[in-house]
């Protein structure tokens, strides 16, 4: 019962009581449908067997069908009026396409930054990596160094004196 | 003796324990009942059971957002929208 190009009711959640077509078979519970959406709000998704009330109509369709396709289809058999669908205007369908073409871009946006983000956080830890051994010889210099800066105080200790004596001249 | 107006049982009285570890009773506004399927009466999911003042929140959190949803569980409005098809069809 359940072929490509059978009309269902879809009987369960948000997009209950809308009428969709199947375009595909994924197995034994499984189906992919579409309304198409411009013509019933129906989203081309998987969907469980379960959750569709089939129709005694079913349209001659390819498997994997585009939605411009199955509603040149609807046109033909003249579904729109048996099934009391309104037929999507010009402006619906290219709205809609719009849509898809944004989701899609922010789609390959997301890919990227997912992509740039494990790059880094791979090269981050590449880093941390080699990191630790460098840190082991760096304290030896630093202990040198705070001995030189020790001689460099010094002098400052013997301007002090200087000041003391300024007050004296004066008397 | 508590005030007349707190006397009513319109008010829930709730038992508190204070700070001083006293008892007392607080009197609160009553919740209102259960959502319940409109065709079988079972309590429904997906609706809080709050007063209109605490039910600031969003839209989707209401209620499921299905058809009938807050109205009918989900088990009677299949059966209605297969009800309405069959008849459809028998015209």
């Amino acid at each position: 019962m359940m072929d490509i190009g059978r009309i269902c009711l879809k009987t369960a959640g948000r997009e209950a009581g809308s009428y969709c077509i199947i375009i595909k078979k994924i197995d034994d519970k499984f189906v992919m449908i579409t309304g198409p959406r411009a013509a019933t709000n129906v989203r081309r998704r998987k969907c469980n067997i379960a959750h569709l009330e089939p129709l005694p109509e079913k349209l001659k369709i390819k498997e994997n069908a585009d939605d411009s396709e199955i509603l040149t289809v609807f046109d033909k058999e003249k579904l729109f009026e048996k099934l009391k669908i309104i037929k999507p205007s010009a402006e619906r369908i290219k709205q809609i396409e719009s849509m898809k073409a944004e989701k899609q871009k922010k789609k390959e946006e997301r890919e990227k930054k997912e992509a740039e983000k494990k790059a880094k956080e791979k090269k981050a830890k590449e880093e941390k990596k080699k990191e630790p051994k460098k840190e082991e010889k760096k304290p030896e210099p630093k202990k040198e160094e705070s001995k030189k800066e020790k001689p460099k105080e010094e002098p400052k200790k013997e301007e002090k004196p200087k000041t003391e004596k300024k007050p004296k001249e004066k008397k | 003796m508590v005030r007349p107006a707190l006397r009513s049982r319109s008010l829930r009285r709730v038992k508190r324990k204070t700070p001083g570890k006293t008892h007392k009773v607080h009197y609160k506004p009553k919740k209102p009942s259960i959502a319940r399927c409109a065709i079988c009466k079972k309590p429904l999911h997906g609706v809080p059971r709050e007063r209109s003042s605490k039910m600031r929140i969003a839209r989707t959190k209401k209620k499921p957002t299905r058809p009938y949803g807050g109205n009918l569980c989900s088990s009677c409005m299949r059966t209605r929208f297969k009800e309405k098809l069959y008849k459809s069809e028998t015209k």
